[in-house]
């Protein structure tokens, strides 16, 4: 008995750092780019909005697509595209992270099979106090330069 | 105040801006890159899936130039489908006379059947090709191309490829008459070969 209240206790107890920054997180446009044929690696994009007054920090990402997920950015350098992984990516308070082609970004390596059009990608975030929040992502086909073809609203 | 003064205002500022625009060169941490504005193009000869390609095969047509990798994640697909787009906006007339080539600077991992599909995924007329890894370093030098082989443990094969990302355009005579920078957005693209359609 008292191992099951503690249980609850450790129970609730998690589920309240699991309502935590996350909860102040929206994100919008989450879409991942269709790969070509055969391409190993592809991208994921959102715009992640923090509510809340409290910068956050995005750690880590996840998703069952494919076999690694990191945070990258792009450093273009005098014309040079130099991708990079990231540790973090930084939500401040009442501001948002754009994660766009030829930005920040949620690299997706060695997927584990061919995507097709309009599948959907669960993606989880990860946040810097220990809360997570999955976003489901579309599988786009690359159209023009980060514009997702759903993206048409002008 | 009168126009005229704030027309020359601003033509100054313009200038000015542009000035520090091009003389404008922020701290390398790295190596220096060479410089594109005095690449001097060419011909040259690579292989494709359906055999040896070369430049001057498109003598008449306009060459769209892209050097890159298929293992490239979000760079080259970005550069790509938005070049890719825009020849699709063209008039039939206008994409008859307009070629488009991959080159990838990765010919360790990308043969030509994988160029091949990963091009056709983009347009069913872009060409993948791609060389000897000292074919290629000739080729790059000419264009003023940069690439790197950069470690990243997890990146498919270890490792990904910095490249310079513009694309050239290479007139109907086969000289190199100008690039577009990375991520140039379709309608862009389509004014920048019908410029360069008319001059020719």
């Amino acid at each position: 008995m008292k191992h099951l209240s503690l249980l609850a206790v450790g129970l609730m107890f998690s589920a309240g750092v699991l309502a935590g920054v996350a909860d102040q997180i929206s994100v919008q446009d989450a879409y991942v780019r269709l790969a070509p044929p055969n391409a190993p690696a592809t991208g994921a994009f959102m715009v992640i909005r923090n509510n809340g007054d409290k910068d956050a920090k995005v750690l880590r990402a996840d998703n069952p697509a494919s076999k690694i997920t990191e945070l990258h950015t792009h450093l273009n350098e005098g014309g040079v595209m130099k991708m990079r992984p990231v540790a973090s990516i930084e939500v401040k308070a009442k501001g948002e992270a754009v994660l766009k082609p030829g930005g920040l970004h949620v690299m997706m390596i060695d997927l584990k099979a061919a995507m097709k059009e309009g599948d959907v990608v669960p993606i989880t975030l990860s946040f810097d106090d220990g809360s997570s929040k999955q976003v489901d992502a579309r599988v786009v086909r690359p159209m023009a330069a980060g514009m997702p073809a759903m993206e048409h609203k002008h | 105040m009168s126009e005229r003064i704030l027309i020359f205002i601003a033509a100054t500022l313009a200038l000015l801006i542009a000035g520090v625009a091009l003389m404008w060169q922020p701290e390398m941490p790295e190596r220096p890159l060479p410089s594109a504005a005095i690449a001097a193009g060419g011909d040259f000869t690579l292989q494709s899936a359906s055999g040896p390609v070369s430049l001057s095969d498109f003598r008449g047509k306009l060459v769209l130039l892209y050097f890159g990798y298929t293992y490239c994640p979000d760079v080259c697909p970005t550069s790509l489908a938005a070049t890719a787009e825009g020849l699709k906006q063209l008039k039939p007339e206008e994409v008859a006379r307009v070629a488009m080539i991959f080159v990838s600077v990765d010919p360790k991992r990308d043969t030509p059947e994988r160029l091949k599909e990963y091009a056709e995924f983009f347009h069913p007329a872009m060409v993948g090709a791609t060389g000897a890894p000292e074919v290629i370093a000739e080729i790059a030098k000419r264009y003023g191309v940069f690439y790197a082989e950069q470690k990243v443990e997890t990146s498919g094969g270890g490792y990904v490829v910095d490249h310079s990302s513009d694309t050239f355009i290479v007139g109907t005579d086969g000289q190199l008459v100008g690039k577009m920078v990375h991520a140039t957005p379709p309608d862009q693209v389509v004014v920048a070969i019908r410029k360069y359609l008319k001059i020719n």
